[in-house]
């Protein structure tokens, strides 16, 4: 087996995927590299949506393989049990609660993010694509909760010029009351590999060489298509 | 002065961390209230001008021009004062949720206006389907787990309770070595803490 990506053996996949090597060789066979194991990949995929000011696309497949995995873990821990001594089988069990809790973490700085630009993301296709199923119906269903309460309190109280939710009055230009991320923000980030020279701004009085492990501070917007296409990382 | 209480209500938020207080109906209604005048002196000015001036250009910045501009911007700024009391008030709420369950206690729920206990209500429904259907319960393991198990000091009679596969007694200022799943709950609503002793 390559790499944990695999699902040869559903089982050999699920400890391989976790990355704790020493050990287990005990009932695994094969290699395997740890940068590209399942929860290695959701460790940075959750690095680069806590760092990023937006919401990144939803890593639904990951995220299923994840869950599988952990869901899997734990029906074998009473298995395991008998073949190994407890301080093993504590280890094991450690895993299975890192595993956890990184993927448990990854979707609750999701729903966070949501829940602040709901209105944004609603309004916005190119970033409603980026949710999930299930956060597309959370997301809808916040803003109606939300809205519904500030109309129960304010907004039905007053006159109609100025009762949007959207807009501070009739004659505001747009929606005016809609909060967005700061995309202009400055984030770590490093480099997965040699980009070569990048430019920042569009007329080019700035520009960057960025070669691989190259650890710099931009600004968001500008580095945001190296991050969609993988060549960086947010830490 | 216009836009003094709104800003007074706003800057009630400041003055605790992160805690929840009454809701300040006076306050609220005091605002609303403004807000009405204003538009009421808006209207008035603005069929004035229109009654001078039936074309709807504007010719020159006059008193009744001014008078109309401050009414409504005071109007607005009263509007996102009222708005923001009721958001910030709603994402205390949301917190609450998260640290304490789907249940409030009493005390708390009498902190609430109306519309907001609905809105907790609302709330809790979404975020509750919503980890049903990734089958995740999201609002344990909220720390980096250290070790699975940690050693917890009861803070308030709970009597017996089921742990994984049997049942213990936690009576108060016991010590108990539990798994972390299972105590973080039973922490976050202030039953029992983390014993580092």
């Amino acid at each position: 087996m390559e790499s944990g990506n695999g699902s040869v053996d559903r089982w050999e996949d699920a400890t391989t995927a976790t990355g704790s090597g020493t050990g287990l060789h005990d009932w695994t066979e094969g290699s395997f590299d740890v940068g590209s194991s399942d929860v290695e990949i959701l460790k940075r995929v959750w690095r680069n949506e806590k760092a990023a000011p937006d919401i990144l696309p939803y890593e639904a497949h990951l995220i299923e393989r994840v869950h599988e995995q952990i869901l899997l873990m734990e029906d074998n821990t009473a298995e395991i049990s008998k073949t190994v001594d407890d301080l093993m089988l504590s280890i094991y069990q450690m895993d299975i609660s890192r595993t956890t809790f990184l993927l448990k973490a990854y979707l609750r700085t999701r729903l966070g993010k949501i829940e602040k630009f709901v209105m944004h993301i609603i309004r916005t296709p190119e970033l409603w694509e980026r949710l999930s199923e299930q956060e597309q119906g959370y997301a809808q269903r916040y803003v109606d909760a939300l809205s519904k309460h500030m109309k129960n309190c304010v907004l039905d109280k007053l006159e109609t010029a100025y009762c949007s939710m959207v807009k501070q009055a009739e004659s505001s230009e747009g929606d005016d009351m809609i909060l967005e991320p700061d995309l202009d923000t400055y984030v770590f980030c490093r480099s997965k590999g040699a980009v070569g020279s990048f430019q920042l701004d569009e007329r080019g009085y700035e520009s960057v060489d960025l070669m691989l492990d190259d650890l710099y501070i931009l600004r968001y917007r500008p580095v945001q298509g190296l991050l969609a296409a993988d060549r960086i990382e947010l830490v | 002065m216009y836009g003094r209480s709104g800003a007074e209500l706003v800057r009630e938020l400041t003055f605790d961390d992160h805690q929840i207080r009454r809701f300040n109906h006076d306050l609220f209604n005091k605002v609303l209230g403004e807000i009405q005048e204003h538009y009421y002196q808006v209207s008035k000015i603005m069929t004035l001008l229109q009654e001078e001036n039936p074309s709807g250009q504007i010719m020159h910045v006059d008193g009744n021009y001014s008078g109309a501009l401050i009414h409504h911007q005071s109007l607005l700024r009263n509007k996102r004062c009222l708005l923001s009391y009721l958001y910030n008030r709603a994402q205390r709420i949301q917190r609450l949720r998260w640290q304490l369950g789907a249940v409030l206690p009493e005390d708390v729920r009498d902190l609430l206006h109306p519309s907001e206990k609905e809105f907790l209500k609302s709330y809790s429904d979404i975020l509750g389907s919503y980890m049903t259907t990734v089958d995740l319960d999201l609002t344990v393991d909220a720390t980096p787990p250290k070790d699975p198990y940690i050693k917890i000091r009861v803070l308030q009679h709970i009597g017996e309770v089921l742990l994984g596969d049997q049942t213990t007694s936690l009576s108060r200022n016991s010590i108990h070595f539990m798994k972390r799943t299972e105590a973080e709950p039973l922490i976050s609503q202030g039953l029992v803490e983390e014993f580092n002793g």
